[in-house]
């Protein structure tokens, strides 16, 4: 080698040298002489250490979390959130494009119909060439305005300063899985479309028009984030179980990351904890619901379609274990209701007076508190001796019966319903011990299952006013109370006034069994606590009389249901379901009509008979003069419903059909939506 | 010898360099594929909810009644019209 060569190969290897004895300098120089930070204007200093180089390309996307899943005793889906997409799209007018207003609408409309196209790559669309049309229109109209393509001239260069990016919101609620492979696609094949899909949520509930009132609806609103005045969407329940906080859902888990020269994100990691929704067990069994709806409307609108017969103003379905004090099903029905999500939910919201269906439960407390003895005959006769001695030395008060009765002992008095009977057996109470008995039933007590607008009900509220006096109340309070008069209840009460005739003041009901949070299960306590019960012979004796309500006797008030049923069914009811029937007129305001009179028929039976495993309430309410009674329009569905328990329970068990085990934890039917994984 | 030496140990590392640019690139595409897989069964996890829900909508006693009296009804006109 010349020493001319051997100099310009010495200098070039030279330069090569001096690049990595440059970096090394520049590194120490950052990491000594700018002691690991750089100072930034009207920023923090900026670290220097290997996480600030990662961060420079690291991203999290924030993932919310679902709201609680809210399942039926047996595990099957009542409310799930369905994961969905909210796509938005950035548009980018390629610079070719760009050029003439001419190239720039026609890659505009190209734009819109791409994403008309995926917007209907759902094959089981059914009128696909229509609604891609309309999709098209829409994002024509979409991206026009984005671009404001109205401003352009009709022809010619695009101006300088006019837009040609975009950010535009394509569609909500995406989760059919042709349409995001299709939407995805044209981000992967535009490059001057960047797609973006945001997790989101859509509330889903299964056999809707059997829960609207008792699962309840979710409202999806704008909120301000506590402690800050960030505003974000939030989806909360408005009525029924939706309510309930436990639902709520838990905050945003994040996912990191990267992102590459082109802005195309790549892998780091998974979300650091998969979200997972709470599940809440109610004690709603879904096909015992779906019967009660289907029962409580028949029999609503049963012959009204021939105009024959006017329909109630609403009606109330309650089905209740009793063991347990499990609500299993409640079913609302309302004739005035535009849409069921905005109607009152009747079991628990709408008022009525009960009539003769409390005579058991008077006979009860009678009979505990010694007033009653349960041989002793009345003459339950108008005018008789001892109606003019016990009703008519009271003063002005008249009581009257349907039909005729005479010598009656309480049992008697229960069967034939009658008023004035149980007039005399409500005399025989003291003030202090109706103000008891309304406690011990719970009327006017909220019944604590948290559903939102609950109606209290009770006692008027002047009938224990200590001003009026002894006699003026036993002429008024005292009677009217012995046969459900001036005292408001809803069925659901009811149904929580007999359960404790059967289990003691300490009984409540219960409308969860527990509650999965985070997939750890908490059971929720038993319905009430303890508290005094009546003696079982007590109870024994008012059941008898139940039994024999529903008979073929014909003065027994259950006497048409039970040869409907027989002529129906061919089912003997009499020693099967055992219950009473109650009608009561009263006078109601309702807003723009003024004082109505309402007929409300109500019947609560118990099943089976001999040794009562659940309990029904039908309450419906006319507000017309038609014939309506309890026996005859009430008792039917309530009837049919209590003999559909016996029936689903042989089915389940005959074919080992899920169901819940003790301690009342069931597994999210596997596979489906909100299955937590729970148990496997 | 010496200018053959600095000239190999440069040549490795530029081929250092260059294999470790092109390990990290394979791995950023790499990475590339494990995220469309990971969005594909974000996706797909979706439409299971989706078809699930829909499936179970189906087979409720009311839609399996109605669609076997739609099917009943379907067959007797087929066999009224077999029979003119």
């Amino acid at each position: 080698m010349k020493a001319g060569e051997r100099i310009r190969v010495r200098a070039a290897f030279g330069l090569l040298g001096a690049v990595p004895a440059f970096l090394a300098g520049w590194l120490g120089y950052l990491q000594v002489a700018q002691a690991g930070q750089l100072e930034r204007e009207g920023r923090a200093p900026l670290r220097l250490v290997a996480e600030t180089a990662d961060q420079q390309a690291w991203r999290t996307e924030a993932v919310p979390c679902p709201r609680g899943t809210i399942v039926d005793r047996n595990g099957s889906v009542l409310a799930v959130d369905c994961q969905t997409y909210d796509v938005r799209a950035v548009l980018a007018v390629p610079a070719r494009e760009g050029r003439s207003v001419q190239s720039m609408r026609a890659w505009i409309g190209d734009v819109a119909t791409d994403f008309a196209r995926a917007m209907v790559a759902d094959p089981d669309l059914a009128d696909r060439a229509e609604s891609f049309q309309q999709h098209r229109e829409a994002f024509r109209r979409l991206f026009g305005d984005a671009f404001r393509t109205d401003d352009l001239p009709a022809d010619g260069p695009v101006p300088d300063g006019h837009p040609r990016v975009a950010d535009v919101r394509i569609a909500g609620e995406i989760d059919v899985l042709s349409v995001v492979e299709a939407l995805r696609e044209i981000g992967a094949r535009r490059s001057s479309v960047s797609m973006h899909f945001l997790r989101t949520f859509r509330r889903v509930h299964p056999d809707r028009d059997a829960t609207y009132g008792l699962v309840g609806h979710v409202a999806t609103d704008w909120t301000v984030v506590p402690g800050t005045n960030e505003r974000r969407l939030a989806t909360r329940g408005v009525c029924g179980l939706e309510t309930w906080a436990a639902l709520a859902p838990a905050e945003p888990e994040s996912r990191p990351f990267l992102k590459d020269g082109r802005g195309q994100p790549y892998f780091v990691g998974p979300l650091h904890a998969q979200p997972v929704a709470n599940v809440l067990h109610s004690t709603i069994d879904l096909e015992l619901q779906r019967e009660a709806v289907r029962q409580l409307t028949t029999q609503a609108e049963a012959g009204a379609r021939e105009g024959s017969v006017t329909v109630p103003k609403w009606g109330a379905l309650v089905l209740v274990e009793m063991a347990t004090g499990d609500l299993l099903a409640a079913a609302s029905w309302h004739r005035d209701a535009r849409h069921p999500a905005n109607a009152a939910f009747t079991p628990t919201q709408s008022l009525y007076e009960p009539g003769s269906i409390v005579k058991p439960l008077v006979f009860a407390y009678a009979l505990e508190a010694g007033r009653l003895d349960w041989s002793h005959e009345f003459d339950c006769a108008p005018g008789s001796a001892d109606y003019r001695e016990r009703i008519g030395s009271l003063g002005s008060r008249v009581v009257r019966d349907d039909h005729h009765c005479s010598v009656l002992t309480p049992h008697g008095i229960l069967v034939n319903s009658s008023n004035i009977g149980a007039s005399y057996v409500g005399l025989q109470l003291e003030r202090e011990q109706w103000h008891d008995y309304m406690q011990f039933y719970g009327f006017g007590a909220p019944l604590g299952l948290r559903l939102p607008n609950e109606s209290r009900g009770g006692p008027n509220a002047q009938s224990f006013d200590p001003s009026i006096p002894l006699r003026s109340f036993r002429r008024n309070s005292a009677i009217s109370f012995s046969f459900g008069y001036e005292m408001q209840v809803t069925a659901m009460q009811m149904a929580r006034a007999y359960l404790r005739l059967f289990r003691g003041a300490g009984a409540d009901l219960r409308v969860c069994r527990g509650l999965e949070i985070g997939g750890e299960w908490h059971a929720a306590p038993p319905a009430g606590g303890p508290g005094p019960k009546f003696r079982p012979d007590v109870v024994e004796l008012v059941r008898e009389a139940m039994v024999d309500v529903v008979s073929a006797d014909p003065h027994a008030t259950g006497f048409h249901m039970h040869g409907r049923m027989l002529k129906e069914t061919g089912i003997d009811l009499h020693g099967v379901v055992a219950g009473k029937t109650g009608t009561a007129a009263s006078r109601i305001g309702i807003p723009g009509r003024g004082k109505v009179e309402v007929r409300n028929a109500s019947f609560v039976g118990v099943f089976p008979a001999e040794a009562p495993r659940w309990l029904a309430v039908c309450v419906l309410q006319k507000d017309d003069s038609a014939r309506f009674y309890g026996g005859s329009y009430a008792a039917p569905p309530a009837v049919r419903l209590l003999l559909q328990c016996e029936n689903l329970e042989r089915r389940r068990q005959r074919h080992k059909e899920p169901q819940h085990d003790a301690n009342g934890q069931v597994r999210v039917v596997q596979g489906s939506p909100g299955d937590s994984g729970w148990g496997r | 010898m010496r200018w053959m030496l600095a000239g190999l140990l440069f040549a490795l590392a530029v081929a250092l360099a260059i294999g470790t640019v092109a390990i990290r690139a394979g791995n950023a595409a790499l990475r590339h594929d494990v995220e469309r897989t990971y969005r594909d069964i974000q996706d797909r996890m979706g439409e299971l909810e989706r078809l699930g829900l829909e499936r179970a909508e189906t087979a409720t006693p009311e839609y399996l009644a109605a669609a076997m009296w739609a099917q009943l009804r379907a067959e007797q006109q087929r066999r009224l019209e077999r029979l003119q």
